[in-house]
């Protein structure tokens, strides 16, 4: 039981790391897809750049694609869930 | 020199990771199962790494029982796989069936003559002067002891691992254009700035004296500024 417990707590740790980091780099793209796009369209809808940038990076906050981030706990674990049954139940 | 050195460096690591994954990564035998044991282990000295940890208990022992499974090979050469959970611990195969694999072993035990042949899928290696065994991870029945078996498992592994290596070498190329190069250019910008302010303030303080120092300086064959 210590045993789950301890890779319970690294596995936590580690995903956390990663999670943090692909959420940095994700955003970073969305705002570099974001300030080009605003760059090479001029929309008319939209004159001011940092606006229409802060807009897109809100909608982005609240998106599916955002939330897909959260892959990098479920996949892992699933993974876990599968190896064990493989090894143990078949 | 260096260049060596870097090489050295880059094989090294290349070994050690190289061998991790070849001790880690699982590998199958087709087998004959001769027989099973069980034997007492002495855990106190260096090869303590190639046993497992089945459980936090197991990690205080010096010595405890550890079960055994005999096989021929297609080949016809021996191998003698260790059976051990290995639990939580690494590496992470998340092990708990030893008791089940041991009697599978044993219903799967067959003669030269009548032979039937398993697949070993296993981890670890079998060295004889260490005394250190593959630990057998699953037994199934085959038919045919010459089939190919495609490593299914080490493939996705091997393809997960380029897209993690790649996706991490893409996050430090999108850090570094998108924080580090624009840091390093306004720094290099106010340094440039920095310079000719300085040089504009030591031109102006540089007086009689000053003067006089760089026409002295001249007789030294220095280029004068």
């Amino acid at each position: 039981m210590i045993g789950f417990l301890r890779v319970a707590i690294f596995a936590l740790i580690g995903l956390s790391v990663i999670y943090w980091l692909v959420s940095i780099y994700k955003r970073s793209t969305e705002r570099e897809r974001l300030e080009k796009h605003w760059d090479k369209n001029r929309p008319v809808a939209a004159p001011d750049r940092d606006a229409y940038i802060e807009t897109g990076m809100a909608e982005y906050e609240k998106s599916l694609r955002r939330k897909l981030i959260w892959l990098v706990y479920v996949v892992p674990m699933a993974v876990v869930g599968v190896i064990i049954y493989i090894v143990n139940v078949q | 020199m260096w260049r060596y050195i870097k090489w050295g460096f880059s094989i090294t690591v290349l070994l050690v990771v190289g061998l991790f994954l070849h001790y880690t990564l699982p590998q199958h035998d087709v087998v004959r199962i001769v027989n099973t044991y069980q034997e007492r282990q002495d855990l106190g000295d260096w090869t303590r790494i190639f046993w497992s940890t089945p459980d936090d208990q197991a990690s205080g022992l010096m010595n405890r029982d550890v079960q055994f499974i005999q096989a021929i090979g297609a080949d016809g050469k021996p191998m003698v796989y260790r059976n051990e959970d290995t639990g939580w611990s690494w590496p992470p195969y998340f092990k708990f069936d030893t008791a089940n694999l041991q009697t599978e072993a044993d219903d799967l035990k067959s003669t030269a003559e009548t032979p039937r042949w398993a697949m070993v899928t296993h981890y670890g290696w079998r060295n004889l002067y260490f005394s250190t065994f593959p630990n057998a991870i699953s037994i199934r029945p085959v038919d045919d002891p010459t089939a190919t078996i495609i490593p299914w498992f080490n493939i996705v592994f091997f393809v997960i691992l380029a897209i993690i290596l790649l996706m991490l070498r893409r996050m430090w190329l999108q850090f570094r254009e998108r924080m580090l190069d624009p840091v390093a250019q306004d720094v290099a910008e106010a340094w440039d700035g920095v310079e000719d302010r300085g040089e504009a303030a030591a031109q102006k303080a540089r007086g009689f004296w000053g003067r006089m120092k760089a026409w002295f300086g001249t007789f030294k064959g220095r280029p004068r500024r």
